[in-house]
């Protein structure tokens, strides 16, 4: 069984959590002209990284709260977790 | 207008399981909690009011993980980052709830009438819960309080006691009959009362 340490509650089984995509991934800024391109690469296209990845959880069953974790998507290895707003360094 | 509590249709009073030849003392005692009060509070992520000088039946909201705060009635459960969940015997205490947490800071949800509420007491309470939750029961202590899944059914656990330990499960209205036959399934190799 996987488990995640949310950074609120403590380490918790992966059952408690559910997969939100790529942590990675950045909004256009607002009120600003985009190309059609740059809102696909936003909206729709991912990379399937091998490795390391930064990913979004939410601890659905637990204390709600969306976090960040840096997970191995070859070993599942779970290596940091973050609250949503802190930054990846 | 009569309440119908959650539970009504499947909770009668009696020994089930493996309960011959064993002391009454000992058995798992299963009992459903009607008529309290709970609450859920929500501070607003831009709100800057102080928890301190906020009491609700003499009881401070605390932002600690996994604390509750707690007097003879009232409970304060700690459910994530400014979000608690107010379980009391003083159905009036909402009334105060509203003076003390201005609308514009806190939301306020009443929730008494759509939760269903299990009281388990007894030494093999750990092990029921253990047999459908993946949360380490070892580290619970008394006034600790969870949220985590039971077979799937999402619920929060409050430990009231260790001493015997003895906790209240709260669960969805609406998962209430299915919560109610797992943590029974559950409990029939140690043999319960139903009170």
């Amino acid at each position: 069984m996987l488990h995640i340490k949310c950074p609120h509650c403590g380490l918790r089984s992966q059952n408690e959590f559910s997969y939100g995509g790529d942590a990675s991934v950045k909004r256009p800024e607002l009120n600003q002209e985009i190309s059609d391109k740059d809102w696909d690469n936003f909206v729709y296209n991912r990379k399937s990284l091998r490795g390391k990845h930064w990913e979004l959880w939410q601890h659905l069953s637990g204390c709600r709260q969306w976090i960040k974790v840096e997970r191995d998507t070859a070993t599942h290895e779970i290596f940091n977790t973050l609250k949503a707003d802190e930054e990846i360094s | 207008m009569n309440l119908i509590s959650p539970l009504a249709n499947i909770h009668s009073k009696g020994q089930f399981g493996d309960y011959k030849d064993k002391n009454e003392r000992e058995l798992l005692k299963i009992s459903e909690l009607k008529n309290l009060l709970i609450i859920q509070i929500v501070q607003y992520k831009n709100s800057q009011v102080s928890l301190e000088n906020i009491s609700i039946d003499n009881l401070n909201f605390n932002n600690e993980p996994l604390k509750v705060t707690s007097n003879s009635d009232t409970r304060i459960l700690w459910n994530g980052p400014k979000n608690w969940l107010l379980v009391s015997s003083k159905k009036d205490l909402i009334n105060n709830l509203l003076n003390v947490c201005n609308e514009s800071d806190f939301a306020v949800t009443d929730l008494s009438h759509s939760k269903a509420i299990i009281e388990l007491e007894g030494k093999n309470t750990r092990e029921v819960l253990k047999k459908g939750c993946p949360f380490n029961f070892n580290t619970l202590e008394k006034n600790n309080s969870i949220n985590s899944t039971y077979n799937g059914i999402a619920f929060t656990i409050d430990m009231l006691d260790t001493n015997p330990e003895k906790v209240r499960l709260f669960t969805l209205r609406s998962f209430g009959e299915s919560f109610y036959h797992s943590i029974t399934d559950a409990s029939l190799e140690f043999g319960f009362k139903t009170i």
